[in-house]
Parts: structure tokens; sequence; C-alpha cells
């Protein structure tokens, strides 16, 4: 499986695209400066700065978008190169083939979100708008390390969906439409969308951060496991079609 | 039947209403190459596709070195190499680091498997042109090498000469030859080109909207084919007639208009001539020819071409 995994990046060269996606890891950073630099507000703490910077849009629609692009790239690309028969006939399970690629993605998110943290800290430095402490950066990297773990699970159903396609459109579309859905469903009913339940379980116990009741993280987590079983068990089904 | 490498028995794939592969009976024998040959769409593809497990079986069995291929995966595929339809690769990647790859996943042992393989098929190691700007040849030279890069019994090549120069074809037929001859590779390759058939298989299979219609050694099949003199007169009806009544010949058939075939190849000509002149009929040629493949072919589908 490890070897699976090695394979996925070595297959990832020279693909620009893919690491040109980190830097929208940068936009909300930007935005934040010129959010706070305009706003005229004289005193700004560092969680308030970082809510911007990595812990609201970032979290909420650019890395879902974001990792959706790239699972719609993972599964593509072989599809329509006629990878997948060669692969098959190794034979590769269809079980690791599918992890592998959740692996990817899950690694991504993780740098995604490192350097999002990184450039928020850099960002608060450079711009003298916020007193970096110890306390502040170590919440701002544990919370960019939640959402780094958790939003890849969250993503495993438009990975399946992916898989299922041999075009992008579709699974793209999914993508934008899946994000916006958890979006709006985040203040209706938490529990419903895998997407919704992760930022529950993140912004849960973020200073400031006020929720009209108490995030029931069992719920939350069980939500993003049913979702992402269910998901696998299609894209196992939709990978053994016949070629 | 230990020497029979794969063996089909009433294998049939339906799509929806259309019966794509109908009842197919295929041998293939260890150390030989056996040849499928059907015109685009004859249902090859999707023969060897259900060989290897990559589309479902209807009804029939594979029997893949004695064995189902399914739930014996593991086993039995890194025994086989194989291309189907187009050879499949990673765009961004060259050649070398497309086999190593595969090498990788495949956990060839050999150090120099990617080398070698890459050799065999004349393309260079370590090249820094990516697979996206390689030529439909080359591309189709690196499918091969994939497929022998793991050193397998059974190579499986679907139209493995598509897209090849005629230098290229020669240079494939003689390294999948060597690899026969040579290594005791055991070989089944598809293609709607006859006369690389023809060229290549020990053993033929003629395939014909999914029915295999015939399968035989190549050298029985150029046993079987029937010798036959060609005449070309100015009116074959006429001399139809003359032959039937002066010379009591039967086994004749006739082409068109001008040409006329005499299966007899032992009948005196030169008294036929004669008694065709006599009755006015112009001989302009007479030849003695052996039926080819193609006419073969055109025989057993009901009159259909290859191509």
């Amino acid at each position: 499986m490890l070897e699976l995994v090695r394979i996925e990046f070595m297959k990832l060269r020279r693909k620009r695209f893919v690491w040109l996606m980190l830097l929208a890891a940068l936009i909300m950073p930007l935005v934040a400066i010129f959010y706070f630099g305009t706003s005229g507000m004289e005193e700004i703490t560092p969680m308030q700065f970082y809510k911007w910077t990595s812990l609201s849009y970032t979290h909420w629609i650019i890395l879902p978008v974001v990792l959706g692009i790239l699972c719609t790239m993972l599964m593509y690309d072989e599809n329509q190169n006629d990878v997948l028969k060669q692969l098959w006939i190794i034979p590769v399970s269809k079980m690791g083939y599918f992890l592998s690629k959740f692996s990817v993605v899950l690694v991504f998110s993780l740098s995604f979100m490192l350097i999002s943290a990184i450039s928020s800290v850099l960002a608060g430095i450079v711009s003298g708008m916020i007193e970096i402490t110890s306390e502040s950066v170590s919440v701002l990297f544990f919370k960019c390390f939640q959402i780094g773990i958790l939003t890849p699970f969250a993503m495993i159903p438009v990975l399946a969906v992916a898989a299922s396609q041999k075009g992008y459109i579709f699974p793209v579309c999914v993508t934008v439409v899946y994000t916006f859905i958890g979006f709006i469903l985040l203040m209706v009913n938490k529990y419903l969308h895998p997407l919704s339940s992760v930022v529950a379980i993140t912004i849960r116990d973020i200073e400031g951060v006020v929720l009209d009741e108490p995030v029931n993280v069992g719920k939350a987590f069980l939500c993003i496991g049913v979702w992402a079983a269910a998901s696998t068990v299609l894209a196992r089904l939709a990978l053994a079609k016949d070629m | 039947m230990d020497h029979v490498i794969i063996e089909t028995r009433n294998l049939t794939k339906i799509y929806g209403e259309q019966t794509v592969v109908n009842k197919v009976n295929l041998h293939v024998k260890k150390g030989r190459i056996y040849g499928l040959l059907g015109r685009n769409g004859a249902g090859k593809t999707t023969i060897m596709k259900m060989i290897l497990g990559l589309t479902s079986i209807t009804s029939g069995e594979v029997r893949v070195f004695g064995e189902n291929i399914k739930g014996n995966e593991k086993r039995i595929y890194p025994r086989i190499g194989a291309i189907i339809e187009k050879p499949g690769f990673y765009p961004n990647l060259t050649g070398t680091e497309n086999l190593e790859i595969f090498a990788k996943m495949r956990g060839t042992s050999k150090p120099n498997a990617v080398k070698d393989a890459l050799e065999v098929v004349g393309l260079p190691y370590k090249d820094k042109k990516v697979f996206s700007k390689y030529s439909l040849g080359m591309k189709q030279r690196l499918g091969i090498a994939n497929a022998i890069l793991h050193d397998p019994e059974l190579l499986i090549l679907d139209e493995p000469i598509n897209g090849l120069d005629p230098i290229g074809i020669a240079e494939v037929r003689n390294f999948i030859r060597a690899l026969c001859v040579e290594q005791g590779k055991t070989i089944l390759i598809s293609s709607h080109i006859l006369s690389e058939i023809s060229m290549l298989a020990d053993d033929i299979g003629i395939i014909h909207n999914g029915v295999l219609l015939e399968e035989s050694s190549m050298a029985e099949l150029q046993k079987r084919n029937c010798r036959y003199i060609q005449l070309q007169v100015s009116d074959t009806a006429k001399a139809a007639l003359v032959l039937e009544q002066k010379f009591l010949v039967k086994e004749y058939s006739i082409q068109d208009d001008h040409l006329l075939r005499l299966y007899n190849t032992k009948l005196d000509m030169a008294e036929i001539n004669r008694a065709l002149m006599l009755e006015d009929i112009s001989v302009i040629s007479s030849q003695l020819c052996n039926n080819t493949l193609e006419d073969y072919f055109r025989q057993v589908t009901g009159g259909e071409g290859i191509a």
C-alpha cells in the first residue's frame, strides 16, 4: 500500500497545475491584509486575524473546491489515457488503488493547510496587524492540522464520483455543488453533510465563535464516516465495471 | 490438454440486445503464435478483454493456464503481458518513467528490466521525451515493452501494429516472432490486417460478427487452400457452357463477365483453349493460381472481405 502511495506521487511529475493549486492557500491571508488594512479596526486579536486567513473561507470553500479538483484530476487522467486496464491486469487491487488516491488527497490537504498556516503567520508579521504569540500560533497550527486531516474524509464522495466517471465536467460540477450545499447546511443541520460536520468539529472550540447549539462531535464523526464508507463502496463498484 | 494455454468454452458476450461474441471456442497452444483475424468490430477485443477478466462474461468459460482467472488473479496475471485497444500510459511522464512505475507496481525483481524491455522494442532508455509527445508507432512500441517487462509466459496483443510504418511493422513482426521462437512465449495476437497474420501466426482463428468461423493451423490452412486455373475470356457464360458440355466440368466459378475459375487443375488447357476458340470465345489469359488467405477469408465469411 505504501508503495502504491509512493507511485501515486511519482505520477504527479511535471503536473504543474497540481502544485499551483497550493497557491490558493495564499488567497485568504492576502484578503485579510486588505480587509483589516481598510477596516479601520484599531485592535485586532490574533484569532480574529487567523479566522479570516485560514479558519473560515479557506476551510469552508477554498480547500474543498481545490481538493475536489484534485480528486477529479487524479481519476480523470487514468480513465482518459486508458491506464486502468493496464493496472487491473498487474493486478492492482481496486480498493488499494482508491485508497492510494485518497492518500494523495490527504497529503495534499495537509500541505495546503500547512501553507495556509505559515502564510497566515507571515501575513500577520509582515503587515504588523497582530501581535504574534506562541499560544495563538499553536492554536492556528493545530486547527489547520485538524482541517487538513478531516476535510479529505469529507471529500471521499467527490473522489468516488470522479472514480465512476470518464469525464471531468460532472465531477467538477459535483465539487462546486457539494461544497456550497455543505456550506449552506452548516446553518441548517450540521450532521447531514460531511463538510458541515467537519466545519462543526473544527470551529466548535475556536475563540469568539458562537454556535446556536453545542456541537455533537459523535454525530458529526458518524455523518463523515457513513458518507465516506458508502462512497468507498460505490467507488469499488464503479471501478469493477466492464472496461 | 496441458499444452493449451488459453481455452474458451462457448464464450459469449451480450450487450443489451446485441450478441457481440457468440459461443467462441478458442484454443491457444503453448509456444505458438495464435492470430485472431477479423474485421473491425468482429469481436476480437471483446474476446481478449474477457480472457483477461476486464469484461464480464455473459456465458461460457475462459481458462488461462488451466485455471479460471477469476479468483486466481494474483497467480495468473503476473504470467501475462498485454496491450488491449491502445497502450495506456501517463502522458506527463517519459517512456522510462512510465515503465519504472509499472515495474514497481509489478514488483519486477530484474534490475535492468526497464532498460532491457526498451532495448527489445528499440526505444531509448532515459529519454527526456514525454509520452504525450510520442508518435503512434512509439506508443505501440512502449506498449509492447510494458507487456514484456516482467518476462511473462503469455502475451496478449490487441492490434499491436496499428499506427506503425512499414519498417516498424516488419521490426515488430520480427521481435514478436523472436519472442515466440527464442523465448518460447505463447502469443495471442489480433489484427484485421490479413497479410500480417499470415506472416506471423502459427495458428489462426477467423472471427466474424462475434462467431469463430474457423480455427486451424496456418500449415493446415495452406494445405487446404485449393489451387485453381484462372481463365480470362471474352464471355464467361458461353465459356462455361462449352466447359460443361464438352469437358463435363462441374467444378468452376464465374467471378465476373470475363473471369472464370476452374478448380480441376489437371484439365488439358491446350484442348480447352482450342475448344473455346472454335466457339468464337477469345482466351485472353489462363494461369494456375493458389487460393490466398484473403480468398479463404472471403469464403468462410460468406463473401465479405477483410478490409
